[in-house]
Order: C-alpha cells, then structure tokens, then sequence
C-alpha cells in the first residue's frame, strides 16, 4: 500500500527544467495526503475496537435463548442434560476457578523462586541463557502440555498418587472425601498441575523481567548496608515490584482460566459438580471444545455460548485488573 | 561515641548468624524451585521430542490423513495450517501495522487511544476458545458452513492485537528528531511515517510479525469450530480445511496407535515451527537493538 | 583529552597521613572489569574521623576504588579486586564471606538517592535491624538521632510514617546518610553525593557531612572540585587508572605538585 514510491518531485509543464515542489496552491506536493493516511490509520483501529465488541455482542446475542429460557438457575444448578435440553452451568464454572486457582497456587512458589534465582543468584552468564530458555518454553502450544499431560502424567498420577493415597486415606474420613474419585488420572487436581507447567514459564518470565526493572542503585545500596540476599530480594525488590507483580499474577491467572487445550485433555471431562479434588470435572472451555461441534439442539448451542459469555466476564475482570496494575510497557 | 569502633560493636552475632541461615535457606529454596521448574519441563520436552521423532518419516509430509490402521501423513493438515496461517498473517498484519501506526502516531493524548490500547490487552489476553465463538456467530453460522475462510479470520483476530501492540512499541522506539527532521524537509506527516518511521521500523515489524504468527500457528481452540477439520487435502476457503493443531487434537484422542504416533510427531512440529519462529524474531531485534 | 596515558614512570607524589591515623589502607590495588584493567597499583590512606576527597577527570578510576572499599563490586560476576585493602588488620579482599558485617562498618551513598519503599522511619530502622535487635523506644532515639545528625530531623517530624520516596531530592539524599549513620558504621563512603542536588540542597549536605567528622571517617567521591577544597582534609588525585597525587587539601589546590594535576585543577582538560 506504500504510495510513497512516486516521485515528490515534478518537472514543470513548460519544459523548463525548474523542478516544481509546490502545487498551484503553494502546498508541498506529495502523494497521498496525511489526512488520507490518517483516516486508514483510523479505520484499522475502528476495526480492532469492533471485534471486541463483535465479540461481546455475538456471545450475548447467542447465549441470550439459554440465558433468558434458565435465568438465573443457568449458574446455580449443575444439571448439564442435552437430551432432556436442561443446562445448569455451575459444573464447568467451579470446575474453571478452581483447576485456575489451584494451578495459580501450584506455580507462583515456584515461579517466583526461578525468577528470583535467575535475577539474583546464579551467575549471570548462565541466568541470561536460562532466561531464554523459560522465554521460549513460555511460547510452546498449549496442546503439548495437554497431551503430555494425558498420555505421561495421568497414568504415572493415578498408579504412584492417586491409588496410594485412596489406600491410605481412612474411610470415612474427611481425607477419603477429599481423595475420592475414579483412579484414571484425569482429573481436577492433573488439570491444575499441567496448567500449573503450563503458566509456570510465562509467569516466571514476566517476574523475571519486574525484578530486572528494579534500579541497581536501589540493589546496590540494600546490599551497601550489609542487607543478605534473602532481605534485598524480599524486603525491597518484591516490594518495589508489587504492584506490577500482582499484575503478572493476574495475569498468570487470566491464562489458566482461559486454557482450553491443555485441559481438554486430562480433566475427564464430565458435567458433575466436582465433589473432591480427584473427581473428574470440566471447565468452561473444555465444555466448549468438546461439545459445540456436536451440538444439535438450539438451546445446547445457546447454552455452549452463555458459557462463553460468562467465561469472557471472569477473564475480562480478571485482565483488566492485571492491566491496570501492570500499566502500560508492562510487557506482552 | 567512641571512633575506634571495635568489631562487634554494631552488630550482635547471633543475629548475624540467624540472618545467615536464613539466608542460605531461602537461596536453597530458590534452587530448588529452580530445579523442579527445569526438570518438568524438560520431561515434557523429552517426551514430545522422543515420541516427536519416533513418529516421523516421510510419510508425514506426504501422504493425508489415515483411516485408522492404514498407512497416512499429515499432508493435509499441514497445508491447511500453512493456508489459514497466511491468509490469517497478511490480514492481521495489514490491519495490526495499521492500528498500531495510529496509536504511535496519531492517538497521544485522546480517549480514543487510551480505549483502544486497553481493548488490545484485553483481546491479547482473551481466551482463544471465544474468538473461535465469535468468528462461528459471524462467518460460520449465517453462511450455514465450517470453512477455511472462517479460520483464517479467526487466527487473524488472535495475531491481530499482538500485531497492534508491537508496531505500536517499535514505532515509538524511533527518535522524534528522525520524525522532525522529516517533516523540517517539508513532508507532511503520513509521508515521513510511511517512508522513514516504518522503514526504519522493518526489522521490528519483522519481528512483530514472527511473534504473532508463533501465536497463532499453534492454536487449536478457535479452529475446532471454524475451519472444523478435513481428512482430505483441500484449498477450498469455502470449504472445512484441516490443521496441525485440530489434527493433533483428533488424533490424540483417538484409540488407535497409528493415530496416536501421528498425533506425537504434529506436535513435534508445530513445537519447533514456534521455537524457530520465536529464535529468529528474537535474533531480528537483537540485530537491531546493537547498532 | 590530550593528555599524556600515567605509565609507571609518571611522577606521582604522595604525601600520606602518619601510619597510625589511618583506617584504610589501600595498597598496590589492581581492578578488573572482566579483562579490561580499571585500577593500577593503586594506594590510598584514608585518615581516621577526616574527609578524604576522591577527585579527577571521568573515568579515572575514582568511583571504582570507592566501591571496592566495601566490596559492593561482588554484585557483578567478572569484577575482581587484586591488592591489599587493609582495615581493623586484615585485608578486606580476603573475606568474600563476611561482607554483611564489613558493610555494617563502612556504609555507603550513592550518586542518586535510593530510599526504599518504605516509610522514611522504616527506611532507617531497616538497616538497624539488620544488624541489631532493637526495642522500640531505643529505635525512635536511633531513628531521631539519625535523622538530626543528617540535618534532616526538623524537615520530617511530622511525617515519619509516610513514604520515603515523596521527600524531595535533596531531603532524600539525607535521608540516605541518615540510614547509612544509623547504623553506627567507622567509614561513609559517598559517590558524588550531591551531583542530582541543586546548590542549596548540596549546601545542606555538605555541612551535613562537616558535622559527621567528628565521629566518622569519610570518603567522599567528587567532581566538583569546589566542593572537595571546601570539606576535604585529603585530596587524592586520580587519572587513567592510577593515583596520581595524594596530600592534604590545605595545600592540594594551592600547590599541586605533578603537571596533570595541574592542568586538571586549572581546568586545562577534564
């Protein structure tokens, strides 16, 4: 689209060889005007803010039939019954924050302990190779995390953990209660665990760079009063990050409740409230992926989509509020 | 006070040694984290590149989807990802360069620019799974039909406010005097962006470019209910098209071997597409940024 | 800079303090930034409860030797130390171990100011703590004794529980002393203190820094020669790498004795 290419410059009419710069108003003359330019410019930002709000309107407008036919009951019961065309969605939406922030609470240890290791402790020369490395693992398609998960995790889970410790746990306990469910791996607690890996990466590398934000002087005059590097790291760089760190949390957060492929796989994939941590489950995109193409009914679809749109108010919620902490030139 | 302070003086011993264990526990933690961090993560990639590599041969890259048991390949799937990805690219990009040269340029200081940039984080961050919802509502239900032309406009919404973003961020790396000295020339505003700023952007763009198309080529979610799957080659927009990542995902949840091994040796792919794709982007603004 | 590179043939004159009144002893000291050579066999007396002024033109090497006096240099992987710096009897390069404590003792200030994102009291009951448990009621006689030798007391009184970082700059560079006094260390080492500050707020600090003489030892880092003639006992003179001349200030800028500190101190290059 460049039109830049042709000349801004013209050879006068009468064969003179003065060369015209200026058109018969005195303007500069040159190829496409800024007002033109801008208007593209502005039309293209136009149509980003139109997908948003395509979006938000094509999940309202196509969950309306559910969401108006089931009312409020949509979210309170957990009836998910395409044959008898009843649908309660409280399955798949506890089944959503809870694999979320259970995988939140699974990987921020950890991925602050790497950001912190990477910035402060190891040797610098291996810190920035590592780094990348982590940068890159954060870029790998989800659906590889879900499928090692299924095919490596779920079956070394369920015969080393999950068996073992249905075993142990005294019946009629609260433990047996809470270890409760069928012994295949797939469930609430390997969903969480591989979108645990999953985040791991993308949280510890937004860490990483918060903590190399913070100034040196700042660092340097921390340890300059004899601080360890337990205190600087805990007592002023998290500190002087925290805003912006609770940012990458949410963040973090935004991505594991909007995981569709690494869960899909492993969570077992049924409607039932889950009742214990190794129950089978669902979340709202894996209720998605794995119904909306099968979907006869109206009111199925319709359902499929209210989920959507309610799944588009939890991560809307939550990454607004990451981006307001984070601010702008947080990162990606 | 006394200036001839003696050792011991300003500080008590045992605190010193507490403060020192402590220390040392919270360095060992941070190892440790460290450790498990990188040992799960190279199972997973030890995993993907074993069964990855177990599962290619030639046949893979010619030869289209198997019937269960029967000899087969990802030809299929892997030109329909190539299709979709670059339909989806050139219009993402026309549009993402375009917005994001609005908002560097044009947008200081209005409402309007404050609105769009926060969208664009949101829609970076928004589930890939509802864009696939959307693009349904818009392309596929009314025209009664999956199809390709669906997808790519799916993975063109996804790689779009990533496009957006990183135009914006390499456009305002550029000086202002390159932008004054422009204009000091006597060229109007539009003329100094299009000939100087985004020239002097390219290898940025470039790498805006290989960031959102990494993002995209390994998405799955938002094709499962545009572009659907295809087990036969095809170019046909208005038709289903397959792609890696659906494929993958049929596969791998299928009962069969074959499928399965398939299913190892697509993810293997796309794996090392992204990691390429992500290097050399990378590679691209290190050559830039070291003038 | 048309100068002529000090080898080891350059005359250099030093004119040190008796053996007995000094704190630190720097001897023969060699500093690397990975390969490249920063410091040559480089000696520097600083003199017990004097202000000794680190001068010389950009790069010379003056704020490098300061940041080995307490080590801080062991943040950067490649920087290495090689000489002797004695202080208390023993040579600090020797005991990478024990830099906590030999912080404790020769605290430091740096070119811009660095309050923590803390309160202004918290930012000097944090370095205390560090090294002392202390109750309450003695914290606010440390915390307030602090801040009146910093000169700063009277300014922030009434706010000592709000952040550090709404003081204004000069106020924080203060605070900055007060939290590096707080801790009762024997040397302050100051890296071009007031070079963010405007006058009247460099005033304030350096006689800030007069009043600490009779307790404290000081190594003062600066560009402003002005300011090294006002408060300075010792001038050490640096240039490419070495320490070219060394003697008290009475006489410094009077008569300096080698010619690249006199072209320096006449303005000829620098």
């Amino acid at each position: 689209m460049s039109v830049a290419a042709s000349s801004t410059q013209m050879a006068a009419p009468d064969g003179t060889k003065t060369l015209r710069v200026t058109d018969a108003q005195g303007l500069p003359r040159q190829p496409g005007s800024d007002r033109l330019f801008r208007l593209v410019c502005l039309t293209a930002v136009l149509a980003m803010m139109a997908t948003l709000i395509g979006l938000v309107g094509s999940l309202v407008s196509g969950g309306w039939l559910a969401l108006s036919h089931f009312g409020f009951s949509f979210f309170t019961t957990s009836t998910w019954d395409p044959v008898a065309d009843q649908y309660g969605a409280a399955g798949p939406i506890v089944g959503t924050l809870a694999t979320a922030f259970l995988a939140l609470v699974l990987s921020l240890p950890v991925a602050v302990g790497v950001a912190v290791f990477l910035v402060e402790i190891c040797p610098q020369a291996i810190g920035r190779w590592l780094a990348i490395a982590v940068e890159l693992l954060a870029g790998i398609p989800s659906i590889v995390y879900g499928m090692w998960g299924l095919f490596v995790l779920a079956p070394w889970f369920a015969a080393n953990v999950q068996l073992p410790l249905m075993m142990a746990a005294t019946p009629g306990s609260w433990l047996e209660t809470l270890f409760s469910g069928v012994p295949n791996g797939a469930n609430i607690f390997t969903a969480s665990l591989i979108l645990a890996v999953m985040i791991l990466p993308y949280m510890a590398a937004i860490l990483r760079e918060l903590l190399m934000s913070v100034p040196s002087h700042m660092r340097e005059a921390a340890y300059g009063l004899g601080c360890t590097q337990r205190e600087v790291v805990l007592r002023i760089m998290l500190p002087y990050v925290r805003k912006s760190a609770i940012g990458a949390v949410m963040l973090g957060l935004g991505r594991a409740l909007g995981e569709t492929m690494a869960v899909t796989f492993i969570i077992g994939n049924s409607h039932n409230f889950p009742h214990s941590l190794f129950d089978s489950g669902s979340t709202i995109s894996s209720t998605i992926a794995n119904e909306f193409t099968e979907a006869t009914g109206d009111m199925h679809l319709s359902a499929l989509i209210a989920l959507g749109l309610v799944l588009f108010m939890i991560t809307f919620v939550t990454i607004a509020a990451a981006r307001l902490l984070l601010g702008r030139g947080g990162t990606k | 006070m006394s200036a001839t302070a003696k050792p011991g003086m300003n500080y008590n011993r045992g605190l010193h040694l507490r403060r020192k264990i402590y220390n040392y526990i919270f360095l060992a933690l941070t190892g440790i984290a460290t450790a498990i961090a990188l040992i799960a993560l190279f199972l997973i990639m030890e995993t993907l590149v074993v069964k990855g590599i177990a599962g290619m041969d030639l046949h893979v890259f010619t030869m289209s989807q198997p019937a269960p048991d029967m000899q087969g390949g990802l030809l299929n799937a892997i030109v329909g990802s190539l299709v979709m990805c670059a339909i989806g690219m050139v219009i993402a990009l026309f549009v993402g360069i375009l917005a994001g040269t609005w908002l560097a340029e044009y947008g200081d200081g209005t409402v309007l620019a404050t609105v769009v940039r926060f969208l664009n984080d949101i829609l970076i961050s928004a589930p890939s799974i509802l864009i696939g919802l959307f693009v349904y509502e818009l392309l596929v239900r009314p025209f009664h039909g999956f199809s390709a032309a669906a997808g790519a406009v799916a993975l063109a919404l996804l790689a779009m406010p990533v496009a957006t973003r990183a135009t914006e961020d390499i456009m305002r790396l550029q000086p202002y005097a390159l932008r004054e000295a422009g204009m000091a020339l006597g060229a109007n505003r539009g003329l100094v962006i299009r000939s100087i700023i985004w020239r002097a952007s390219t290898s940025g763009l470039m790498t805006g470019a290989l960031l959102s198309f990494a993002r995209i080529s390994g998405e799955t979610a938002p094709l499962l209910f545009t572009a659907l799957g295809n087990p036969f080659l095809s170019f046909k927009l208005t038709q289903p098209m397959s792609a890696l990542p659906t494929t993958i995902f049929q596969f791998a949840m299928s009962a069969y071997d074959d499928w399965q091994r398939l299913a190892w040796a697509g993810a293997l792919l796309i794996a090392a597409t992204v990691l390429t794709t992500n290097i050399l982007g990378r590679a691209l603004t290190r050559g830039s940024t070291q003038k | 800079m048309s100068f002529v590179e000090p080898t080891t043939d350059t005359p250099t004159v030093m004119i040190p303090p008796p053996q007995g009144d000094r704190v630190i002893d720097v001897h023969n000291l060699d500093f690397f930034y990975g390969k490249n050579q920063a410091l040559w066999g480089v000696d520097l007396p600083v003199a017990r409860n004097k202000v000794t002024a680190l001068i010389g033109p950009s790069g010379c090497g003056k704020s490098t030797l300061l940041r080995t006096l307490n080590r801080i240099y062991d943040l950067y992987a490649g920087q290495t130390a090689k000489g002797e710096i004695m202080f208390d009897g023993e040579n600090i390069l020797d005991q990478a171990k024990n830099s906590e404590q030999l912080r404790a003792r020769i605290g430091m200030v740096f070119q811009r100011p660095t309050p923590f994102p803390m309160s202004i009291y918290d930012n000097i009951a944090f370095g205390v703590r560090l090294h002392r448990s202390v109750a309450k009621a003695e914290m606010d006689e440390i915390v307030e004794r602090s801040l009146v030798r910093a000169a700063l007391w009277d300014e922030v009184k009434d706010k000592l529980n709000t952040s550090g970082l709404g003081l204004s700059g000069g106020q924080q560079q203060r605070l900055c002393v007060a939290r590096g006094i707080a801790i009762n260390p024997d040397v302050l080492l100051l890296d071009e203190p007031a070079s963010a500050l405007d006058p009247l707020s460099t005033a304030k600090l350096e006689s800030t820094l007069m009043e600490l003489k009779d307790s404290l030892t000081i190594v003062i880092v600066t560009h402003n020669l002005q300011q090294a003639a006002r408060i300075s006992d010792y001038t050490g003179f640096m240039l490419l790498g070495r320490m070219i001349e060394f003697r008290p200030s009475s006489d410094a800028f009077v008569s300096p004795e080698t010619k690249a500190m006199q072209d320096y101190i006449t303005g000829r290059f620098g």
